[in-house]
């Protein structure tokens, strides 16, 4: 699966988001993620692909793109 | 045997009025079954018995079972986004929650939200996420612990989740006192609809500690029955050869109205809440007074509230651990305070004891024993204890006339608190 696809994965089973709604231009906060949500999910990410986000600076107003793209940098890192 | 029947109330106080809340909805999840009807049937002994298995996660510990709940899928019935929010107990109560907001005829899409409070009591609250959490930190580090940890493990998590489930936008909040938290909060829930705080409140108690840190600590304390060969005979509430209680998880809740507010929609009254009091031993971290003066206290001051004589209470569900100490120090109270003419129960040995759920469970249990006025039997109870001077029903539910009963409940600190109801 790609980053996207593993990221989609985990909004719709463990936050239950409607896999309709997941759209890189979305804001994060249009998917009912609100700042415990987004910190539950780095940890969520950090497992899945063993990747540390720990310094990646993310609020419930940036986009599902940006998201993505935040933790592609780090996988890749 | 068979209550007075029609009875005059006398003013609380000098001063202050009587008051009776509405009881118009119950809800209940316990290991005797899942909604009210059926636990209630498996409390009268009609269903096929409580689950009270041996669990992995209690392996090894002289106490390796509890009652617990055959609840359904939780994902499926509260929603994904909003059960990831709550521990079990929370869970646990915003499906009983439910449940007593149908029964009592309300619908939260078009009720006075602002005038809707919630009072749920619990012992622990989230401790098994608590346990796991800790297990988490020594195991992998800080840096995998779960920000959900205080949003989930707080006391009052039931109250909020049942608030925001619901849409009840008046107050709410949590009671913690330990074994008695139930009776507490519906006592607080009295309280509120008598001064005019709210119109309605979904009050009770809820509780899930599937836990190997506070079993294995219950254990070390000697409270919990070791009966491991029998799980299902080791709660055995008056019994002769009761050695403790048994933990049970489970949620209990009512619909309380101010009685004017239940007249003007037209509902169906259940039964009331006619008097409540509590009181403080002020005497042991865990042991009951004993010569029970602390419930004895809260008991006089519950009639006392509801104007009741002691002569006109027919029933009482007790708090009935099945620990040595508690059975006999109640059992004596209730007949220095209410004499001998009574039918006592506890129903615990069919739903466990659920800790700070319990006093909502049995109070439930108490309104539909009026309502039917039917006494569920106390299960296991196969050789009464001598030294117990009151009428325990045993093996099959008993019929009866009584237009009063009584719920009592002892908390570990000393937290005493009894209520009295009366028949609609």
């Amino acid at each position: 699966m790609s980053t996207s696809e593993e990221i989609s994965a985990l909004l719709v089973t463990r936050f239950g988001t409607d896999p309709e709604a997941i759209r890189p231009e979305v804001p994060l906060r249009e998917l009912r993620l609100d700042s415990l949500a987004l910190e539950e999910l780095r940890l969520l990410v950090e497992d899945r692909l063993d990747v540390d986000l720990e310094d990646v600076a993310l609020s419930s107003r940036d986009t599902v793109g940006r998201l993505v793209a935040a933790v592609r940098s780090k996988a890749g890192a | 045997m068979t209550g007075r029947g029609p009875f005059a109330r006398r003013p609380a106080r000098p001063g202050i009025e009587p008051f009776s809340a509405a009881v118009t909805g119950i809800g209940l999840v316990t290991a005797a079954g899942v909604g009210a009807e059926r636990t209630w049937h498996g409390v009268c002994g009609a269903g096929a018995g409580p689950s009270v298995p041996h669990l992995p996660e209690l392996d090894g510990l002289p106490c390796d079972f509890m009652y617990t709940v055959d609840a359904p899928d939780m994902k499926a019935v509260l929603g994904v986004a909003a059960q990831r929010l709550m521990d079990r107990f929370s869970q646990l109560a915003v499906i009983a929650a439910r449940e007593a907001v149908a029964d009592a005829g309300l619908d939260p899409a078009v009720w006075d939200s602002g005038r809707v409070a919630v009072v749920i009591g619990s012992a622990h609250g989230g401790l098994p996420f608590y346990d796991e959490q800790h297990t988490v930190l020594t195991e992998r580090g800080a840096r995998r612990v779960s920000p959900k940890l205080a949003p989930l493990t707080v006391v009052n998590g039931a109250a909020s989740s049942v608030a925001m489930d619901l849409g009840a936008h008046g107050p709410s909040q949590a009671v913690s006192t330990a074994c008695s938290s139930g009776t507490v909060a519906i006592g607080t829930a009295h309280q509120m609809l008598r001064t005019g705080a709210c119109d309605i409140v979904v009050a009770g108690g809820a509780e899930s500690v599937r836990s190997r840190l506070l079993i294995a600590s219950a254990c070390q304390m000697r409270a919990v029955s070791t009966r491991r060969d029998d799980p299902r005979a080791a709660c055995r509430p008056f019994d002769s050869h009761r050695d403790g209680f048994v933990v049970g998880e489970g949620a209990g809740l009512v619909v309380m109205e101010r009685p004017e507010h239940a007249r003007a929609r037209g509902a169906v009254v259940r039964a009331r809440v006619a008097g409540y009091g509590a009181s403080s031993d002020a005497h042991s971290a865990v042991a009951p007074d004993p010569d029970g003066l602390g419930i004895e206290r809260a008991l006089r001051t519950a009639l006392t509230d509801a104007g009741i004589d002691a002569a006109d209470v027919g029933h009482v569900n007790a708090h009935g651990t099945s620990t040595v100490a508690n059975d006999l120090i109640e059992s004596v109270m209730l007949r220095r305070v209410l004499g001998d003419h009574l039918l006592v129960t506890s129903t615990k040995a069919m739903t466990g004891h659920t800790l700070g759920a319990a006093g909502g469970i049995e109070t439930a249990l108490t309104v539909l024993a009026l309502q039917h006025q039917l006494v569920p039997p106390t299960a296991n109870l196969d050789a009464p204890d001598p030294a117990v001077p009151v009428e325990v029903v045993s093996k099959e539910a008993r019929h009866a006339v009584f237009d009063c009963a009584v719920k009592t409940s002892l908390g570990f600190g000393g937290h005493n608190a009894a209520l009295v109801l009366t028949r609609a």
